[in-house]
């Protein structure tokens, strides 16, 4: 039998499913995300933050929890906060923990997972998102900002390859909307619209490519991959780069990689929301191309190791 | 005017998509694709997805919809983005309407591999060590467990563990190793569920569990057995396996599971089509696992049942 046995019937039945199971949660996130937009003043969010530096670095990764985002809206927040004044280390926390730590993932993540101890994972999720969204955003605290902020990022134009980002956190009063609430519940009703055609764009084209990948290649061919753990937790997350997954539904497609250890499908969960071939473009906006690289590949290394050294020990704990 | 036309574009692919979960769900070609836990959430979505695309279609056009220079909402004004948009959004959907067969083909069921231990699969534990040790073994079946996620779950068991050097499952009777069980025919065997010609009805998970369950290999041993599947040939005309697809989440998840069935006489159905099976179900020891293999009398294609996949 050959490795590749593509079909229209598998890929239809396999993509659809994944639409079909994927899509409300995208729009779910997106309309929360479009109230926040609409309802929630910036200020409130910059106003959470202790003075202390460490201390605003490791609340900053908490606010998605009050302030939940996807990776693909959150950069042109994260540019405004930084805009606005907030510390760069923070607005990096803010910017790489956001979208795994916020209710919206850990939800997701939970029913993706039901049969799977959904609980743990879900915990585990967060927590080493959290973790090393913080440890990033402390490694930035020592640099200076002139060294990774892209010249005239504080005043941004419209660019052409922003054309799929999303969901700046305009102040309600100054994006031109009526201050009534109907004038901004219709306005968080298109933000809200706006976000999830761009993102679910990136949402269908994930799904299309993991159902070609999930019907019509032999899975004996991967199984090397999944054998090894160093190897299956790096192969998870160079898949979840290619793939472009939202956060809000990646686990969804993470959990039909069964054939992958769980410690590696969590690699994917948590370096996915992280960093992929749409957020390189996205952070290229925001920072210094350098910067980007070295933020991916110190990403890459450290969840890699986390997974594959640490996390693989607790799951064994668990019998998983 | 072109604001106006992307507001519309837009807007149709928001109900469009809306359409497609809402067509899905109220046709119950939905069922295929998704656990029952999921299915509201696609009633709800269809639903949001009208109303917020009503609203975007509607609502009043203005240039901008966040602050002066920095708005990154290009789909909003560019005709081009918004027919992408159409494009990767709602074309798709719409042709998987019209276009998919609401089930797999044989190349996805041998590309994903079935299942060896059915006690691995998510959210399947293995057999429960005894706690009393008179209660009857009872499937799940009998106690209606068929109609919901637990319907392939056999009841924590009561028996002892499989001795090490325990080879071909015995019939019915007795446990002689321990008396206080009550024999299968005497006790819970009286709670197999039973298809409409009198036969045991089981599904293929149930002969897969009693893999790794004496107790149900007891019950099941000398009963005529009913079950149904899809019909993937092997290479000999005489043998074929009957698939059934077991999910988590979705159809994406997909696992199979399969049981060999030998027949006397080769038979003459189509690859993956429905069929039901009435045997017996006999189990062999190989080193140190249990293996089943389905003796058909008969095969006979049929209609799907009502859920296709099994959770």
């Amino acid at each position: 039998m050959s490795w590749f046995t593509f079909t229209w019937q598998n890929f239809w039945y396999s993509f659809l499913a994944l639409a079909f199971e994927g899509l409300p949660f995208v729009l779910l996130g997106s309309l929360i995300s479009g109230a926040i937009a609409a309802f929630v003043p910036s200020k409130i969010i910059t106003g959470l933050l202790p003075k202390n530096g460490v201390l605003a670095t490791l609340a900053s990764g908490l606010l998605g929890l009050c302030f939940p985002v996807c990776e693909c809206g959150i950069v042109p927040i994260v540019r405004r906060l930084i805009n606005k004044g907030l510390p760069v280390s923070c607005g990096v926390t803010f910017m790489l923990a956001s979208p795994i730590v916020n209710p919206i993932v850990a939800f997701s993540t939970f029913a993706a997972f039901r049969g799977q101890a959904p609980g743990l994972n879900m915990a585990v999720r967060l927590i080493l998102g959290y973790v090393v969204a913080v440890s990033a955003g402390l490694v930035v605290r020592q640099l200076d900002p002139a060294s990774i902020l892209r010249i005239g990022a504080v005043k941004i134009p419209a660019r052409k390859r922003l054309a799929f980002s999303v969901t700046p956190l305009p102040d309600a009063e100054t994006i031109g909307f009526e201050a009534s609430f109907q004038g901004k519940l219709i306005a968080a009703v298109r933000m809200a619209c706006d976000d999830f055609i761009d993102t679910a764009i990136y949402f269908m084209i994930g799904a299309a490519v993991a159902a070609t990948f999930n019907t019509a290649v032999d899975q004996q061919i991967i199984l090397p991959l999944s054998l090894q753990p160093m190897l299956s937790t790096f192969s998870m997350m160079a898949i979840a780069s290619i793939l472009t997954l939202c956060s809000t539904s990646d686990a969804f497609i993470a959990a039909t990689f069964v054939s992958f250890p769980i410690f590696a499908r969590m690699a994917f969960m948590v370096f996915g929301p992280m960093f992929d071939l749409k957020l390189f473009f996205l952070y290229s906006v925001l920072f210094k191309k350098r910067f980007v690289i070295c933020l991916g590949i110190g990403l890459f290394v450290l969840i890699g190791i986390l997974c594959s050294r640490v996390l693989i020990y607790l799951y064994a704990g668990q019998g998983l | 005017m072109r604001a106006k036309v992307c507001n519309l574009l837009n807007g149709i692919t928001l109900i469009g998509l809306g359409a497609v979960l809402l067509d899905f769900f109220f046709t119950g070609r939905l069922d295929r694709y998704l656990h029952p836990q999921f299915r509201p959430w696609t009633l709800v979505g269809g639903i949001l997805f009208c109303v917020a695309g009503i609203i975007y279609a509607a609502a009043k056009t203005t240039a901008e919809c966040c602050i002066e220079g920095e708005c990154v909402h290009q789909n909003a004004n560019s005709l081009m983005r918004s027919m992408i948009a159409f494009s990767v959004l709602f074309v798709p959907l719409a042709a998987g309407v019209a276009l998919s067969k609401d089930s797999y083909d044989q190349h996805a069921v041998l590309n994903r591999g079935f299942v060896e231990d059915i006690t691995k699969l998510p959210g399947r534990t293995a057999v429960q060590p005894p706690k009393i040790a008179n209660d009857p073994v009872i499937p799940p079946q009998a106690l209606g467990a068929d109609e919901d996620e637990r319907a392939s779950e056999p009841l924590p068991q009561n028996t002892p563990a499989p001795q090490p050097n325990q080879d071909l499952v015995p019939g019915g009777g007795t446990d002689q190793a321990n008396p206080a069980v009550p024999s299968p025919d005497e006790g819970s065997a009286q709670y197999l569920p039973k298809a409409a010609d009198g036969n045991v009805a089981l599904e293929v998970t149930d002969l897969l569990y009693a893999e790794s369950e004496d107790s149900l290999r007891k019950m099941f041993s000398d009963k005529t057995i009913e079950v149904v599947g899809q019909y993937l040939p092997g290479s000999d005309p005489k043998q074929f396996k009957l698939v059934r697809m077991f999910i988590v989440c979705c159809a994406a998840d997909a696992r199979p599971l399969a049981v060999p069935v030998e027949l006397s006489a080769p038979t003459n159905v189509s690859e993956m089509g429905w069929v039901k099976v009435v045997g017996k179900a006999a189990y062999t020891k190989n080193g140190d696992r249990v293996h089943v293999v389905f003796k058909a009398d008969s095969v006979e294609p049929t209609d799907p049942p009502a859920e296709a996949m099994l959770y």
